[in-house]
């Protein structure tokens, strides 16, 4: 399940901090990044590559919204929907979403390229309304703009 | 660096040219910038101070905390010296908050002002591993901060015997992953720790049992960026900016209804009008202002627009966040995307916060969406107070009160809806 590349990523991660512990929701990043989620099998290896117990990884994994164990897809969407996007229309960027795609908050495209995900404030409240794609931050301005953005993304 | 992600299209504007001299350009400095704006000088004053004389000169300057509670940073750095090393040093860049941007402009954008404040900190503190914990969905800013570390470690400034002083520092940076208790300063530690980001109670606090069980102090990013201005002005200097009570430069993260929302720094005798109409452009084809929320905590009506940007009671010290709202918003709406927040990030440790915060969303959705009848009202005002009494941390201890502030202050626009809820009986 884990590939080589993300063992090595893991065994950084472990170096770096000198710590099993401290090396987990890193190690949890980099398998979301590599496999598209977290599948249950993955746990299970890193479980015994950090020598924590499955059950604690498992409680974390649960924990933080970021970690994903739901369908696989290769690019995640975040849109904002706390006050500040919401008061400068971020349903609209649900909507060109829904056109663009066909897919509502929680749901995967048929090719699982694209994962619609409903987020709280993403920190750049000055453009609202705002959306990430991965790990870069956007202004949404129009649906030609977000079909644009989202063609970049293969 | 092989990649790396967007940062955030920010507007920036500053008078003072502390904090922001360089992050108000929408672009990352790197160190050669920095040290060409005389950076790393107070580092290299620092180190040839007394430990001891350092933290009295951040005391002394009246600095106090930027993440929210206000707490001043010389007294929790003396706290934290009364035990014994190992302590650890962390910077809280966990910025969550609805409304709060301010310390990614640093972190994005002169990350080394943060690392020399840090390092300076570390230095005061007698920390030799320290550790920056940002968000999940700041994943520039982590690149971006790493890349720094490396840039630091080059020139000396980190590492081992940091310009021959002797002193030893290694800075991690940790990753967050979607979850805004993680700002709390005890879930943050757990978080760091591979845990579940649960608060610890306190006390003990963090200065006496923190990261790892040893004493540790947390302080947030602009708290920490403030370091190196303090050492470069000393605490005299420092002191002549702003207000003689609340000295130092401030970050305002402003947003909402207004025609230029970004990130101001200004002294804190500015008032909140200022603040919108001076600086922000006033409000978008220059609507009445409605309401004024600071993040998810205070509801500030029309009537309070004087209130100063500083740390008296419903001050806006502490996050600085503005948010604006025009009459052309609906408060109870807006009220019910607050208790939308505090639901989707209440941890669940506290029962009354947990439920307390469900019910207070799934009440005001009731009540937005005119399905509510009187028992809903009922349930509301009931909720609302509830919460707070019982919870561990502050996340529960604030749940409600934007909410409770909006009622007393418009009351108006909440009856208008109550009648309403008479058609359903
Ligand atoms: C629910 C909750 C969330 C918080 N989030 C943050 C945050 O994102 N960043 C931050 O610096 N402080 C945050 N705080 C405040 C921290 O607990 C702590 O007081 C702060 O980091 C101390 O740094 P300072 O003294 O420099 O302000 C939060 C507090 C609570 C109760
Ligand atoms: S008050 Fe709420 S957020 Fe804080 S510890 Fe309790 S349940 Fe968690
Ligand atoms: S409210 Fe959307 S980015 Fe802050």
């Amino acid at each position: 399940m884990l590939t080589q590349e993300i063992k090595d990523a893991i065994e950084a991660h472990v170096k770096y901090f000198g710590s099993k512990e401290e090396a987990l929701l890193l190690s949890l990043h980099s398998i979301q990044e590599h496999l598209g989620h977290i599948p249950e099998e993955a746990l299970e290896e890193l479980s015994y590559i950090l020598d924590i117990p499955l059950h604690h990884i498992k409680g974390v994994v649960a924990f933080y919204e970021m970690f994903d164990t739901g369908e696989k897809a290769k690019h995640r969407i975040y849109v904002c929907n706390s006050i500040v996007c919401y008061l400068l229309k971020s349903h609209k960027v649900f909507n060109a979403v829904k056109e663009l795609l066909g897919i509502e908050p929680g749901q995967v495209t048929r090719d699982g390229m694209f994962k619609l995900v409903e987020v709280q404030c993403l920190g750049a409240c000055s453009e609202a309304p705002v959306f990430m794609v991965d790990n870069d931050i956007y202004k949404y301005e129009s649906k030609e703009r977000l079909h644009e953005i989202l063609a970049k993304y293969s | 660096m092989k990649y790396l992600p967007n940062i955030a299209n920010i507007h920036a504007e500053t008078e003072l040219n502390l904090l922001l001299k360089r992050a108000k350009r929408k672009q990352t400095a790197d160190i050669k910038e920095y040290l060409k704006d005389g950076g790393y000088l107070a580092l290299e004053k620092a180190l040839n101070m007394n430990p001891m004389d350092i933290v009295e000169e951040v005391d002394k300057s009246n600095l106090r905390g930027r993440g929210g509670a206000g707490f001043p940073t010389g007294r929790k750095w003396k706290f934290c010296l009364q035990n014994p090393a190992p302590r650890y040093l962390v910077c809280n860049a966990d910025e969550s908050e609805p409304g709060t941007f301010k310390d990614r402009l640093i972190i994005e954008r002169d990350p080394h002002l943060l690392l020399e404040g840090m390092i300076i900190s570390a230095y005061a503190l007698g920390v030799n591993r320290a550790y920056i914990y940002i968000r999940g969905e700041y994943p520039a800013g982590y690149y971006i901060l790493k890349n720094a570390i490396e840039e630091a470690k080059k020139e000396g400034f980190l590492g081992k015997n940091i310009l021959n002083s002797g002193f030893d520092l290694e800075i991690l940076v940790a990753r967050g992953a979607g979850a805004y208790i993680c700002g709390e300063e005890t879930a943050l530690l757990n978080s760091i720790e591979g845990k579940r980001g649960h608060p610890r109670l306190k006390p003990p606090f963090p200065v006496q049992v923190g990261l790892w069980g040893r004493p540790t102090v947390v302080n947030n990013v602009e708290t920490l960026s403030n370091i190196p201005i303090i050492i470069n002005l000393g605490s005299e200097g420092y002191k002549d900016i702003g207000p003689m009570d609340y000295p130092g430069p401030k970050l305002f993260p402003v947003s909402g209804k207004v025609k230029k929302p970004g990130v101001y720094e200004l002294p804190m005798n500015t008032t909140l009008r200022e603040v919108i109409f001076k600086y922000a452009g006033g409000t978008i084809r220059n609507v009445p202002i409605k309401a004024v929320f600071s993040g998810a905590l205070d509801c500030l009506s029309v009537n309070e627009l004087d209130t100063p940007m500083d740390y008296s009671q419903f001050g806006f010290g502490g996050t600085g966040t503005v948010i604006v709202l025009t009459e052309e918003d609906d408060i109870v709406e807006a009220c019910y995307k607050i208790a939308e927040f505090y639901e989707h990030e209440t941890c669940g440790f506290c029962t009354p916060c947990r439920i307390g915060c469900h019910e207070q969303a799934y009440l005001l959705d009731k009540i937005v969406k005119d399905e509510a009848t009187p028992q809903t009202w009922e349930g509301l005002r009931f909720v609302t107070k509830y919460i707070q009494p019982t919870s561990v941390c502050g996340l529960g201890a604030v749940a409600s009160r934007l909410i409770k502030q909006a009622m007393e202050k418009f009351p108006e626009d909440f009856a208008k809806k109550e009648q309403k809820s008479f058609a359903h009986i």
